[in-house]
């Protein structure tokens, strides 16, 4: 059971982390624009569809 | 295996529409061949320019992708875009160094556009990157080294996409964008410490005891620390405000709750009493700070459609240089009262001003929808946006930007998206007393139990009532649901003040419709023509060629109707041609002397008032009637089907206009409307009176002869082309001709109101049901922090997700 005294603080630790990275995301602006990566997925793979076929 | 080119454009033709832009082709003026069809010149040459340049793929994506706004017919030609390489407006418009700008473009709808916007680099030399935001239509731009906005500009026009340059960041933007996202973070970390606050939770729920559970309560508390002190500030900062103006606002249950709440966890923690409830205050402060988050959202996004009307004013402007002498080219954007600019023919004007010299006819269709121009001269008014036609013009500035009436046309539409619907007033006052009366409550039981010596019951109790009951319908849920389907309205073209336009818009019976531009194309056709000679000299190409350089809305009629006759033969050689205002235009061909002009001549200042004075023209050789036209509006091809639907909603039409009693009989007749339901040569004055005898009609009209109805009535709908004095006035903008949006706005405000009292009802039960068993005992205040999340979480999916008919209308395309 003492394991726990290992395991908590890392998970915290882990979550922390990503909040960390949450945090930066939103405070450079990641998050402004919403409506457009969703429809730029798409039209990525096309392209990389393209270079792959060595065009 | 090379990439389709996209030469079958299945995406818009295949809608039935132009092959471009899927906007139904009108009647006259579209282009058609076997397999292509254009609604305009403009969307045929960008349709040429993209499959010259390799880029047909563009079709092929439009067929694919979901469209996410209404599209536009491409705007013809591209303008000068010199201006973009002013150093003095770099300043002010570009990123300082970065070699970066924004631009608002017109007429992107769909992940083609994104596509194609992207591809900027590969067809603009000097552009090292272009990254558009769908959403707000905003593309931006970064150069290399020596490379030049100007460039870039006009491939973008060329494209079909207009740019208009924006201006940096001002104090206000950036203010909003810190907001947003401290916002967000707050909101991500109420998020964190709420997950891992129910991770540690589920060892306590799991019946731990002892050692272990005392050490995940305390690390329970120190997780929840930032919450309470972090993600909450908002609550903090709303309630203090309030209690500024003595007014009890719904975040003060919140506050108390999560306050009350945190006290007696603390206390019982260090009691060792297992009464800890920190992971369900997190929850309650996450979920509430995502529904605000939500809501500023969709708020936010609504007041960006509008900003599509900002950029009407033309961005070259010719200003007078003292020193130099001689006007020069500059952008309009930073002219000065003061200033003198020169407005050359069929430019538009860039600012208010007053003639100085120079006499011409002006087109003031963009602020009052008179189709017929306007005669100025030196001490009259120019107003900014409207196009001067034939003859050169110097201006003294009088307004520009915000303080012309253009700009304050447009900021008034802007503030008028805040008013509240009644609907709204009534959940904000409910509100209130709802809190009022949950607090009272609260302390009621709580003294009640203190006093019966069981006051741990009592604290027990009054909390769960606080922390189960829910205002979130009445403060979040309602205004959503509004707001949300203005948004859906706006990128479908339909461009509302306010949500309580919305809700009147349900309660309409009657709807009263202009018969220009509504009905009708709007714009004057040949309707016929009749040449009076057997002779064999081309007289319809005579015609063309003596209208060829005016701009007169007859000269377009006449030289539309014969774009076939006229097109691929040179024009013929015409001396001495005169365009004389208001009258006419003559000329010699051959020998002969050649006039235009109308046979029914009616006195000048009947030009004010009636729109359509001239319907019957006559073309004279040498002084004896050869040809005659008569000239009208047509009908729409949707006016019927529309109509059906709109009578269909229980609302009855009727046509009241300005125009002519014939013309208005003949519309009557086509749509079956009774004559006792047609009235026509209506003044200005008589529409509002007779408005008056409708107090819940809702009156759709454009141009100066509407305004003060359109101001009048119940709810006032302007249709596209007469934007500015119209959108002043009415309450509903139609971007797009045709009452199809309309129609479709009407039964999507019922669906939004159908929705709202969904939740209201939904929320009185809940709030009825819970606050009952809470006081009752029968709710711990654990279980409550857990309801309320739910119940709110609810009552926002369900504005979100709204009804089968409204999630048809929001999808796109219609």
């Amino acid at each position: 059971m003492n394991v726990i005294y290992l395991l908590v603080p890392l998970a915290l630790i882990l979550s922390g982390s990503f909040l960390a990275a949450y945090i930066w995301c939103a405070r450079h602006g990641q998050y402004e624009d919403l409506t457009t990566p969703p429809h730029r997925i798409f039209l990525e793979d096309e392209q990389k569809g393209q270079e792959r076929h060595g065009l | 295996m090379s990439h389709p080119q996209g030469n079958n454009p299945n995406g818009a033709r295949a809608r039935g529409g132009c092959s471009h832009c899927g906007n139904p082709i009108p009647a006259r003026g579209g282009m058609e061949t076997a397999d292509l069809a254009f609604c305009c010149q403009g969307c045929e040459a960008v349709y040429r320019i993209l499959q010259s340049q390799g880029l047909g793929q563009y079709y092929d994506l439009q067929g694919q992708s979901p469209w996410i706004r209404s599209s536009q017919p491409a705007s013809p030609s591209p303008e000068n875009y010199a201006y973009l390489e002013d150093p003095e407006f770099l300043k002010d418009y570009a990123e300082a160094g970065a070699g970066c700008m924004e631009f608002y473009l017109e007429g992107v709808h769909c992940a083609a556009c994104l596509w194609l916007v992207e591809k900027l680099p590969e067809h603009a030399a000097g552009v090292e990157s272009a990254e558009l935001d769908l959403g707000k239509s905003v593309a931006k731009i970064r150069l290399k080294p020596g490379g030049s906005f100007a460039q870039a500009a006009e491939t973008l026009a060329s494209w079909g996409y207009k740019p208009h340059a924006i201006q940096q960041d001002g104090e206000a933007e950036r203010l909003k964008r810190r907001e947003n996202r401290s916002l967000l973070t707050r909101l991500g970390v109420a998020a964190a410490c709420t997950g891992n606050l129910m991770l540690m939770s589920v060892s306590l729920y799991g019946g731990a005891k002892g050692g272990p559970a005392r050490l995940f309560e305390w690390i329970s508390f120190l997780i929840f620390l930032p919450v309470l002190f972090y993600s909450a500030v908002p609550f903090y900062q709303s309630c203090l405000s309030s209690w500024r103006t003595r007014q009890l606002s719904i975040d003060v249950p919140v506050m108390l709750a999560v306050l009350v709440g945190s006290l007696t966890s603390i206390v019982n923690l260090l009691r060792g009493s297992d009464l800890i409830y920190f992971d369900s205050l997190a929850a309650l402060v996450f979920l509430l700070l995502v529904s605000r988050y939500l809501l500023r959202r969709i708020q936010q996004g609504i007041l960006n459609s509008s900003h599509l009307l900002h950029f009407l004013a033309p961005s070259l402007a010719k200003r007078w240089n003292a020193a130099t002498g001689a006007f020069e080219e500059s952008a309009a954007l930073r002219l000065k009262v003061g200033d003198l600019v020169l407005v050359e023919e069929n430019e538009a004007i860039p600012a208010d001003g007053v003639i100085r010299k120079g006499r011409s006819a002006i087109n003031q269709a963009l602020l009052n929808g008179e189709s017929l121009p306007l005669e100025a001269g030196p001490g009259d008014a120019a107003y900014a946006g409207t196009v001067n036609l034939s003859a050169p013009l110097e201006i003294e500035v009088t307004a520009t930007g915000n303080a012309s009436r253009l700009g304050k046309i447009l900021r008034e539409i802007e503030s008028g998206h805040l008013k509240k619907a009644s609907i709204v007033q009534f959940a904000d006052r409910l509100s209130k007393w709802f809190v009022g009366g949950v607090l009272g409550a609260a302390a009621l039981v709580l003294l009640y139990f203190a006093s019966q010596g069981q006051i741990e019951s009592g604290l027990s109790r009054a909390l769960a009532l606080i922390i189960v009951t829910c205002p979130c319908t009445l403060a979040f849920a309602t205004p959503l649901a509004l707001s949300l389907s203005l948004e859906h309205a706006a990128r479908k073209g339909v461009l509302i003040k306010g949500a309580d336009i919305l809700e009147k818009l349900t309660q309409s019976d009657a709807i009263l419709l202009d018969k220009t531009g509504t009905l009708t194309e709007g714009r004057l056709e040949l309707l016929q023509w009749l040449e009076l000679s057997d002779s064999k000299v081309p007289l319809q190409q005579i015609a063309c060629a003596l209208e060829s350089k005016s701009r007169h809305p007859i000269a377009q009629a006449l030289k539309r109707h014969f774009q076939t006759e006229c097109a691929g033969l040179a024009p013929l050689r015409i001396e001495n041609l005169r365009e004389t205002l208001g009258r006419g235009v003559e000329g010699e061909y051959q020998g002969h002397a050649y006039e235009i002009r109308a046979i029914h001549f009616e006195a000048p200042k009947a030009l004010s008032h009636t729109p359509r004075p001239h319907t019957r023209i006559g073309l004279w050789r040498d002084g004896q009637l050869v040809a005659q036209a008569l000239l009208g509006d047509c009908l729409r091809s949707d006016a019927k089907p529309s109509l059906a639907k709109l009578q269909a909603l229980g609302l009855r039409p009727f046509i009241l206009s300005g125009d002519n009693s014939e013309a208005v009989r003949r519309i009557g007749e086509e749509l079956r409307i009774p004559c006792f339901r047609q009235w026509a040569n209506v003044s200005p004055e008589g529409k509002l009176a007779i408005l008056r005898g409708f107090p819940k009609g809702v009156m759709v009209g454009d141009g100066a002869n509407d305004a003060m109805a359109l101001s009048s009535a119940f709810v006032g709908v302007a249709v596209q082309g007469s934007m500015e004095v119209s959108l002043r006035a009415a309450d509903v903008y139609l971007s797009q001709a045709g009452l199809q949006a309309l129609v479709e706005t009407f039964e999507a405000s019922r669906e939004t109101l159908r929705v709202v009292k969904r939740n209201f009802a939904f929320s009185l039960f809940y709030n009825l049901v819970g606050g009952g068993a809470a006081i009752l005992g029968f709710v711990h205040p654990l279980v409550a922090a857990v309801l309320m999340p739910i119940s709110s979480l609810s009552v926002l999916s369900s504005s979100l997700w709204g009804t089968r008919k409204l999630r048809r209308w929001r999808a796109f395309p219609s």
